[in-house]
């Protein structure tokens, strides 16, 4: 039997926290575009988003939640030394996490809170082989090298699924009689890629928030070791809509308004193709940012000339940012571990 | 705003140019109806109110000019438009010089007093309507810009758009023909008008007919514009 471990409630505390987060800034941009082309006003898309993100990851979120809480790091092997161990593993991952995201978000930077936890639980995984607990070879590079990978990929393959999105569409548009009709009945249809959106988006980035929680409960056998309770999803996606009515509106507007060059057509062009490259990445259990996805899909639609503007200065910005992640939560989950180690708890 | 606890994806939206574009055009058109409202005074010798249409011309002209600065600082080397941004700026250099010329017109206009036989008056009012004329045909065009981005661009639209970039080259013939007459007509009241008298008149006919010739290469860049795209 192994003793119940109160620091299950820091990991909990802080998963909320990730989950909040996720949801007052990742969701909300993603929102934000159905806002700025005035298919939805907000409320609307509060209560869209918030179903839908809560159905996603409810129901198609286990996947990459299984990935970030036993993927990288031989969990069970250091399980099998000491659960105790795990536990601290997984705050210290959150915590990093936490810490780095929170302090990007200040600052501004488009960092993405997948790239965060995934460091982070890979710096907990180095430091566990510091200490012995596990070999260097053990750690799940092969995956670790396919996530990193879908980084690159995700967005490109936006990029080229908007482009032909946008490009069909404008076919038909540029042969109605009636454009500005047109341009209305996208306004419908992107009600529905919006929610698609959000769907999506629940069932890749719940895991960024339960992902540590879920390796601690099984750690504590509190859960069956490599599942995911439909109960830690509820929590997860709970955390992410909470961010999203709170925090989630300002951020809302702010995309809202800064967006006005986004008419129906594009927007629904650039949702759908982000859903769709994100949902397929949840389900091969990979964790992507659909905020990465979504700024290769304004591309592949500018490219197709759907656009009045677009600052490619972004993807520089979005590269250094997640070159910089991986290291910075990586060193400091593994710092945070030695130090609570190190301390004793 | 920057302060806030805020990620955003705004940054890939760039600043789009075709908004001021628009918003710059409409100013040099102001800019040209004043110097022909002065016109109109100069002919009935009422000189202070030359004076003050003079002065919102080159107010006028400085806006354009913030504009048009405000366009080229938001086209940074990583904004990529729908058109080539070179090409965007090479339309935007003969619309700008529209105001320019505007403005020299109004300045010239106010370096010489002097009262304009009838006939002279009639020529060059008729070159002055003309250029409006011109300048309202290139503004009809620059509004279809907003449609050709709304349309991404279609077959249909950009046919629509070479109709007003020859519309606009038609207009400014006609300009042209006035120009000649009006000055045939100057040189007629020579004596009447003395050595100076002609050179004066001439010279802002010159100017005049300049704001067409602008006008025109604007929307012949603008041609070029679409159909490198």
């Amino acid at each position: 039997m192994i003793p119940f471990d109160p620091i299950i409630f820091a990991v909990l505390i802080a998963g909320l926290y990730m989950a909040w987060n996720i949801g007052a800034n990742d969701l909300a941009n993603a929102m934000g575009t159905s806002v700025g082309s005035g298919a939805l006003n907000i409320k609307q898309v509060i209560i869209l988003a918030g179903t839908l993100e809560l159905l996603g990851a409810v129901f198609f979120g286990s996947h990459v939640t299984k990935t970030i809480a036993n993927g990288i790091v031989p969990i069970d092997t250091i399980i099998q030394s000491n659960p105790h161990i795990v536990v601290l593993g997984a705050l210290s991952a959150i915590l990093a996490a936490g810490f780095w995201i929170t302090f990007a978000t200040f600052y501004h930077l488009p960092v993405s809170t997948t790239h965060s936890i995934v460091g982070a639980m890979l710096g907990f995984g180095l430091a566990s082989v510091t200490y012995g607990f596990i070999s260097i070879t053990s750690i799940k590079w092969v995956v670790l090298m396919k996530i990193v990978a879908s980084w690159i990929i995700s967005p490109i393959l936006g990029g080229i699924l908007a482009f032909i999105i946008f490009s069909i569409i404008r076919y038909f548009l540029q042969r109605s009689e009636f454009p500005v009709k047109f341009e209305r009945t996208f306004g419908y249809l992107q009600i529905a890629s919006a929610g698609y959106v959000a769907f999506a988006h629940g069932s890749n980035d719940v895991g960024n928030a339960v992902g540590p929680l879920s390796t601690a409960l099984s750690a504590l056998n509190l859960i069956d070791n490599g599942q995911t309770p439909t109960w830690i999803l509820i929590v997860g996606g709970v955390g992410i809509v909470i961010g999203l009515a709170t925090w989630g509106t300002r951020v809302i507007k702010t995309i809202g308004c800064g967006i006005t060059e986004l008419t129906p057509t594009r927007g629904f062009s650039a949702e759908f193709a982000t859903a769709t490259i994100v949902i397929l990445h949840s389900y091969s259990s990979l964790p992507i940012s659909t905020t990465h996805v979504l700024v290769g899909s304004v591309i592949g639609v500018g490219l197709a000339g759907g656009l009045a503007s677009v600052d490619l200065s972004m993807i520089g910005k979005i590269f250094v940012s997640w070159v910089i992640t991986v290291p910075v939560t990586a060193l400091t989950s593994a710092i945070i571990f030695m130090g609570l180690m190190g301390a004793g708890i | 705003m920057t302060t806030e606890y805020i990620r955003s994806v705004l940054g890939i939206f760039g600043k789009s140019p075709f908004r001021p574009l628009h918003t710059h055009a409409e100013t040099s058109g102001k800019a040209v109806k004043k110097v022909s409202e002065a016109l109109i005074a100069y002919c009935d010798c009422d000189y202070e109110r030359v004076n003050v249409l003079v002065e919102e011309v080159s107010e006028l002209e400085h806006d354009a000019d913030k504009i048009k600065q405000s366009i080229r600082k938001s086209l940074t080397g990583s904004i990529m438009l729908p058109v080539n941004v070179n090409d965007l700026l090479l339309f935007l250099k003969p619309q700008d010089s529209i105001a320019d010329h505007a403005q020299a017109s109004a300045y010239w206009l106010i370096a010489r007093q002097g009262k304009i036989p009838d006939e002279v008056r009639e020529s060059i009012m008729e070159l002055m309507d003309l250029v409006l004329a011109t300048i309202d045909a290139y503004e009809i065009l620059v509004d279809a810009l907003a449609d050709l981005l709304e349309m991404s661009f279609s077959k249909r639209e950009v046919e629509d758009a070479m109709a007003l970039v020859i519309k606009v080259g038609l207009q400014e013939h006609l300009a042209d023909v006035a120009d000649s007459h009006a000055k045939m007509v100057i040189f007629k009241h020579e004596s009447e008008l003395g050595g100076a008298g002609v050179y004066h008149l001439i010279e802002l006919v010159n100017k005049i007919s300049g704001i067409a010739d602008s006008a025109d290469s604007a929307a012949d860049r603008l041609r070029s514009m679409l159909y490198r795209r």
